[in-house]
């Protein structure tokens, strides 16, 4: 029995998410698919269906498409009903604004409309780019005993990563007493995870104050701890922010990582396949006769007859005989062709990796990529959604090659060195 | 086609003695079958790639696990002002007291649905089969004859002919001819032309001679129905089919079906035949990835999501949610949704049904001395736990739902039946 029915869920999904590269090309970064058969946001819609919530509002703007055919009805999270739903909230113009959302505070503020519309004591606002599982009911429970205002959800992280995030210091009671936003010296290791559960009534209140006021860290949460009760809402499990490459692929590698922490399906994570709009379901991954797979988590529809070891399998991968799959991640529908090599890539959808061709070649991973230095820089090869990759060729570390390359794109290339970008 | 035409009526009710304890709790349609899927889902998925949108499904032995994967029938697009998968199940009501007495007194029992539904053709499946077909090809055909009842026929080896209905068909024609005779298992068959239960009627024809056979004792197509339009000397054709047909009625056949799920070019390609299945069933849809772990090993093998192998897995298919624990061997089995086989265990040749543990260190089917060639499969009925170190035969059956208590200490010889 869930006592949180009442309130309404807003969840950011528009930002870009430019770390994740190649990756976010052609979707926002809520839709990048994550540890097989699900898309980084189906963890915070899950959190909102298994805590009973049943309102949701998507805000999105970059590249919404993907996220829009994904989220569907609604139906995969038991969104569908007469007083249920999802519904995706895109920037519109209106008659007095006609504006990008400039921010997470400027997204909620052009929505205020939406809010009025779906009557409500509490507001929830999260943030659709987070692995990570947490019963929101708990969360709003405690900040209707807290009497607050504005509960925030936060963690201890380690404090070399501390600067990424908005910063609080709290008293013995849990209420925010001093905040900074991506402090260079911080003085706490206590950092926000993005998930607020506002009052409706303050929210509507402190977003008509200033307009100017366009993010919750910088802007808002500041003003409130003079003017409001706010509180921390500490959580304690597995929480990821999949925002850059290392992390995501990090992130990935935790899941199959024997005694892991994260688990999907016990985390009652719900994935949409109905999204892809197959004219068949995926049959059970098949594992032919000679293959070699270990520690690897390999999803229905693949055909493995290669060796594929420490990597992670969306749905539909063909690994031929002889092929060598390591350290990946590999998306839908993506060929790797006779005696290729894959080593430490992330593989865009429907690729395809020629024969004997090498992608994450030599000991060197230390040379960055040349074009994004501060995305590319611990070895790990990027491979773009329905790129191919000629046979015989080999890649370096650090290396991306784009969407919709095509074998005639190498040319006579037979090596791109690390650091490359084609 | 602006209104639906053809009614197809899936005769999914009766269980077979056959599967034993496989069909203790379902009717043999709602069977699991190539690792994620049921047996009804085969005529189902043929339907839909036939256009043939209006199904009726004759339900009567323990129909709840096939109304549920049924579910609304949008698994299978079946959802629609004009599209739809009506369950029948049986009814009593002013004339009649009965259970359905056999497939022909089931469909007689609904004609006043089909007749409401007033179809150009009704074609009458079962629901046992694993095949693929496209019926639009079957019904042009009958149409094109100008038939009273189109029957499907498939070759089958020789000495395999007296299990199922056998018809000679008129030669002359490569995909059919007129019905030259009919026998429903002939101890002597004169061909081997083995009918598929695929039967395609003219209405007003199925509606008088289910009516005229109301008067026998016996209520089957097979053995009833086509003999008696045989004999009234309707127009009767065979139409023939010549792809992959799989049976599942023993339970030999139904390892032996799924086997050819497996090896290098497998008979049975679920993708390539469009295979749907209801993945809300039993929220296999929610299932994990398959995680095969640092000292799991698969060969020769198909894992649906929701698995865990950190054993070894041989020529076998494991069905949502069966974890394979480390030292464990699993070869030549059929393990269905959710199977536990703990550390240490070594199952060969095994069909088990769900939710059921093979306790640390089971053995399973290690060969008889007086088995000359392969084992016996041995059957384990659903939720069964099986005790630590227990040593069964090949060739045994244990019964559903077996209290542990009832493990005789010694285990099951060659053959034997736990109940």
């Amino acid at each position: 029995m869930k006592d949180a029915t009442k309130a309404l869920v807003l969840l950011l999904a528009g930002g870009i998410g430019s770390r994740l590269n190649i990756l976010v090309g052609h979707r926002a970064k809520p839709a990048v698919p994550f540890c097989g058969i699900y898309r980084i946001i189906d963890f915070s819609l899950s959190n909102v269906m298994n805590s009973g919530l049943t309102r949701v509002g998507v805000l999105t703007q970059y590249k919404p498409l993907s996220l829009m055919r994904h989220l569907g009805t609604g139906e995969a999270w038991d969104f569908t009903g007469r007083t249920r739903g999802v519904k995706i909230l895109p920037p519109r113009t209106g008659e007095k604004d006609s504006d990008w959302y400039k921010g997470t505070a400027d997204a909620i503020r052009q929505n205020i409309d939406f809010i009025r519309a779906n009557p409500s004591k509490q507001v929830v606002i999260l943030s659709g780019d987070h692995i990570y599982q947490m019963d929101l009911d708990d969360m709003i429970s405690y900040h209707r005993k807290k009497r607050a205002d504005v509960t925030i959800g936060m963690m201890v992280v380690p404090i070399e990563e501390i600067h990424q995030f908005g910063t609080g210091i709290v008293d013995n009671d849990n209420r925010i007493i001093d905040w900074e936003e991506k402090p260079k010296q911080p003085k706490t290791n206590l950092a926000s995870m993005g998930i607020y559960v506002f009052d409706t009534a303050y929210l509507l209140d402190t977003l008509a104050k200033d307009k100017k006021e366009i993010d919750f860290g910088m802007h808002i949460i500041p003003r409130a701890l003079a003017e409001a009760r706010v509180y921390a809402y500490p959580f304690h499990g597995y929480w990821r922010d999949v925002g850059t490459i290392q992390a995501y692929w990090d992130t990935n590698m935790d899941a199959i990582r024997a005694g892991s922490e994260i688990s999907p399906e016990q985390w009652g994570i719900r994935p949409n396949p109905d999204a892809d709009g197959l004219p068949m379901d995926r049959a059970p991954a098949r594992l032919a006769t000679g293959c070699h797979v270990r520690s690897s988590m390999i999803s229905a529809g693949c055909v493995i007859e290669g060796t594929v070891i420490n990597s992670v399998l969306s749905p539909g991968i063909h690994v031929r005989k002889g092929a060598v799959v390591k350290d990946s991640v590999i998306f839908a529908d993506s060929i790797i062709e006779e005696g290729a090599v894959v080593d430490l890539v992330i593989c865009d959808k429907q690729a395809h990796i020629g024969k004997n061709a090498v992608v994450g070649h030599g000991e060197n991973k230390t040379t960055v990529n040349k074009r994004y230095p501060t995305h590319l820089y611990t070895g790990i090869t990027l491979v773009g959604k329905k790129a191919e990759v000629a046979p015989g060729v080999t890649i370096g570390r650090n290396c991306i090659i784009g969407p919709n390359t095509t074998f005639a794109d190498f040319k006579d290339k037979k090596i791109i060195e690390n650091g490359e970008t084609l | 086609m602006l209104k639906p035409s053809t009614l197809a009526m899936i005769l999914a009710g009766g269980r077979v003695d056959e599967l034993g304890v496989l069909t203790h709790y379902r009717p043999k349609s709602a069977v699991p079958f190539g690792g994620f899927a049921r047996v009804i889902d085969f005529p189902l998925t043929n339907l839909m790639r036939s256009g043939i949108e209006l199904i009726a499904i004759l339900s009567q032995y323990r129909s709840y696990s096939l109304i549920n994967h049924i579910g609304t029938g949008a698994a299978w697009d079946m959802i629609g002002r004009n599209r739809g998968i009506s369950i029948l199940p049986p009814f009593k009501d002013y004339h009649n007291p009965h259970w359905y007495r056999g497939s022909a007194d089931a469909v007689y029992q609904n004609l006043d649905f089909v007749r409401y539904k007033n179809p150009s053709e009704i074609l009458i499946l079962s629901g046992d089969h694993i095949y693929q077909m496209d019926y639009r090809k079957m019904v042009r055909y009958h149409k094109k004859m100008n038939a009273d009842l189109t029957a499907a026929f498939v070759e089958v080896a020789p000495e395999k002919a007296h299990r199922f209905g056998i018809g000679e068909i008129e030669s002359g024609d490569p995909v059919g001819g007129r019905l030259l005779s009919y026998e429903e298992k002939p101890s002597t068959p004169r061909c081997n032309w083995a009918s598929l239960t695929i039967l395609c009627f003219r209405p007003e024809v199925l509606y008088e001679v289910l009516a005229a056979n109301q008067h026998n004792t016996s209520y089957e197509f097979g053995r009833d129905i086509i003999p008696l339009m045989m004999k009234r000397n309707h127009r009767v054709y065979g139409y023939k089919y010549h792809g992959y047909w799989g049976y599942t009625r023993t339970v030999q056949e139904y390892w032996q079906t799924s086997m050819d799920l497996l090896g290098p070019d497998p008979k049975i390609d679920l993708e390539s035949w469009g295979i749907r299945s209801n993945l809300e069933h039993r929220g296999i849809r929610d299932c994990q990835p398959l995680l095969i772990g640092a000292q799991g090993e698969m060969d020769n093998s198909m894992a649906y999501n929701g698995c865990i192998v950190e054993g070894t897995v041989k020529n076998s298919i494991l069905f949502p949610g069966v974890r394979v624990e480390k030292n464990a061997v699993v070869e030549d089995c059929v393990l269905f949704f959710n199977n536990v086989v703990k550390e240490n265990s070594r199952l060969y040749k095994t069909v088990s049904d769900v939710n059921t543990t093979f306790g640390n260190g089971t053995r399973i089917g290690d060969r008889h001395p007086e088995e000359s060639e392969g084992r016996d499969i041995t059957v384990i009925g659903w939720n069964n736990s099986i005790p630590d170190g227990m040593v069964i035969g090949s060739g045994c059956t244990v019964h559903p739902n077996i209290d542990p208590s009832l493990w005789p200490i010694g285990g099951l010889k060659h053959g034997e039946v736990l109940q």
